[in-house]
């Protein structure tokens, strides 16, 4: 009966927000009108072209007939908990994006800190040069790996000069070395860019105290700086990990590990076509973000994360 | 990593003397670092202190040539004649160029111009959404403050759903319209949205808005005519910056364009993955040379704007 009663009343309430927001009578109440007209425009692209997509995606996976959209069936579910190959898939996904995570975030740390404290010579050149790989799409990253890992790629090349082995034997671009390059390629610049916003907000007395307190450098860094950039570090991993589970064209070019976009473009693909399967997955990874996300926000300021 | 493990902060000391002018090349480098190793004499034996700095500067120098050496080498090479060995060799030659472009005299001869003008002009057309769209919100957030305030700020700035599961949700969606222009519009301009909404808010964020707000109010203008003819000229230089980072963005987005285009002609996107997939290395890197230019292009013409490259980080 409470229950009832208290949804009552938020609906009213719903009802009352709804009429005073469209014909405002107050200056609190305009506000809020000029609030949702300029969240409107937004707003409608995001329920047209993404929330009813997904809502869609929904229905296929539960759909039996995946031509028609009739009938429903949760065989796409049962096959996506029982068969052993989708575990394998997501266990892969996570250990390379995670580890390519972490090896961009802390090589975008080590670049932040350099750009940041050091006086470089070229400082504009290694800021232009860490930033440009951000607006490569994944099918240049991958043949930018071919370039330098391929048969014909330079540092094959110049391994094979250097020990006297077959360049064909050497060539890594499509084994899994190669790809998480890629990864890393994409993904650095990424962190990078997050970590220096947050190393021009550190307060350098802190640092400079512990120096003549008598710290070795790693010490500062490790005591001093390093709790100083947390916030930045926890939104580098946060962007960084989205981007890298979001990766695709990179890995359809090279081909080396299974990872969840591969499958998925796989389950869409002539041969092995089963749309349901492939909306369920697609829903679980799609979930998966999202809760990522907003754990990960739990740890840090909403502001610090930009793209 | 052993990257940050072993570093140092040589430069902290003088650096808060001249807090400033941190960025630029101190004219009196050579004293200050003396005085600042002697008055730190006392941590000089430790280990990261030896050997922190060659060793961060070293793997900074490798990541810089990691990032910048293929894109040079592809550059450089797609003008070459032959790539038989290992090293390029027969400059200069515009043939791959001329063949990736359409105007080649063998091979594939399919005229490339068409697809990448219906691709820029889709970019375009969902650049300009993303200015209806993208300036409104981003003033919402820079401006007031309100119930899920964070909500919509997270939604705006974190595309939610990856560009893969929304091709193959579109098509499906949508199957009449899906497919078409339109659709590779609406998709671009949603998934390119954050950036916008990103610029043009630290964009805002910089302005005293209530105060201009407040000015143009009180003497007489109507908030429609305030945001219109005061507000969002200010903010021009944000959202001409935005305008060609999701403008570029969009020209190469793969994984949206690769699930959802069809047929002719192809877009950008299609284009490159063809290229890249199944043609000679050169033209490949013809290819993928086509598209660094336009990339160097939006960056010297963002640099002219201020900004600082493909980064929506103002600090």
């Amino acid at each position: 009966m409470s229950v009832r009663k208290s949804a009552t009343a938020s609906v009213r309430h719903l009802a009352a927000l709804a009429s005073t927001t469209a014909r405002p009578t107050t200056e609190r109440e305009r506000e809020r009108r000029r609030i949702a007209v300029l969240c409107l425009p937004f707003f409608a692209l995001a329920i047209v072209a993404g929330f009813v997509p997904l809502a869609m995606l929904v229905r296929i996976s539960l759909a039996e007939d995946t031509i028609w959209m009739a009938g429903w069936s949760l065989e796409a579910w049962e096959t996506l908990a029982t068969t052993p190959t989708y575990r394998r898939v997501a266990w892969n996904t996570l250990w390379f994006v995670g580890l390519a995570t972490a090896v961009s975030v802390a090589l975008g740390v080590a670049v932040a800190h350099v750009l940041e404290k050091y006086d470089l010579p070229a400082k504009r050149v290694v800021v232009a040069a860490v930033s440009f790989p951000i607006a490569l799409p994944g099918i240049i990253v991958a043949y930018l790996i071919v370039v330098l890992l391929g048969r014909q790629g330079l540092v094959t090349n110049a391994v094979a000069v250097a020990t006297g082995g077959a360049p064909l034997d050497l060539a890594s671009a499509t084994a899994i070395t190669g790809l998480f390059l890629g990864y890393v390629y994409s993904l650095l610049p990424r962190a990078t860019m997050v970590l220096r916003g947050t190393y021009a907000e550190i307060n350098t007395q802190a640092e400079e105290a512990a120096h003549t307190l008598g710290a070795s450098r790693w010490q500062t860094f490790y005591h001093v700086t390093l709790p100083e950039i947390r916030p930045g570090i926890v939104a580098a991993v946060i962007l960084t990990f989205r981007s890298g589970l979001a990766i695709f064209g990179t890995v359809l070019i090279l081909q080396s590990h299974r990872v969840v976009t591969l499958q998925i473009h796989e389950e869409t693909s002539v041969g092995s076509y089963s749309p349901d399967v492939a909306a369920a997955i697609g829903l679980v990874y799609v979930a998966f973000i999202v809760a990522f996300t907003f754990v990960g926000l739990r740890f840090v300021d909403n502001d610090a994360v930009e793209i | 990593m052993t990257g940050p493990t072993e570093s140092d902060e040589t430069d902290s000391g003088p650096a808060s003397a001249a807090e400033s002018e941190r960025a630029d090349p101190r004219p009196d480098g050579g004293t200050t670092e003396s005085a600042t190793a002697e008055k730190w004499s006392r941590s000089g034996t430790a280990l990261s202190t030896a050997v922190g700095r060659p060793l961060l500067v070293g793997v900074v120098t490798v990541v810089v040539a990691f990032l910048t050496v293929p894109v040079i080498v592809t550059f450089v090479s797609s003008f070459a004649g032959s790539a038989a060995g290992v090293v390029p060799r027969g400059f200069v030659t515009f043939e791959h160029w001329q063949q990736v472009l359409g105007f080649g005299t063998h091979g594939v001869q399919a005229n490339a111009i068409p697809g990448l003008a219906f691709s820029l002009a889709i970019a375009t057309g969902g650049m300009l959404l993303n200015v209806v769209i993208g300036v409104p919100v981003a003033y919402a957030l820079a401006r007031y403050d309100f119930y899920a305030r964070d909500w919509v700020n997270t939604l705006a700035i974190l595309p939610l759903v990856p560009g893969l599961i929304l091709g193959i949700a579109f098509v499906q969606t949508y199957p009449n319209h899906g497919r078409s222009a339109l659709g590779l519009l609406a998709g671009y301009c949603l998934l390119k949205s954050p950036y916008m909404v990103l610029t043009v808010q630290s964009s805002f964020q910089s302005m005293e808005l209530v105060r201009l707000e407040e000015s143009a109010r009180s003497l007489g203008a109507s908030w429609p005519r305030t945001v219109l003819t005061i507000i969002i000229p200010h903010a021009k230089r944000g959202i001409v910056a935005g305008c060609i980072i999701t403008w570029t963005l969009a020209a190469a987005e793969f994984n949206f364009t690769y699930m959802v285009a069809s047929g002719s002609p192809d877009p950008f996107a299609i284009f490159l993955y063809r290229n890249i997939s199944n043609a000679t290395h050169l033209q490949s890197a013809a290819a993928v040379s086509v598209y660094f230019t336009i990339v160097v292009a939006a960056i010297l013409v963002l640099q002219l704007l201020g900004n600082r490259g493909f980064s929506t980080a103002q600090r």
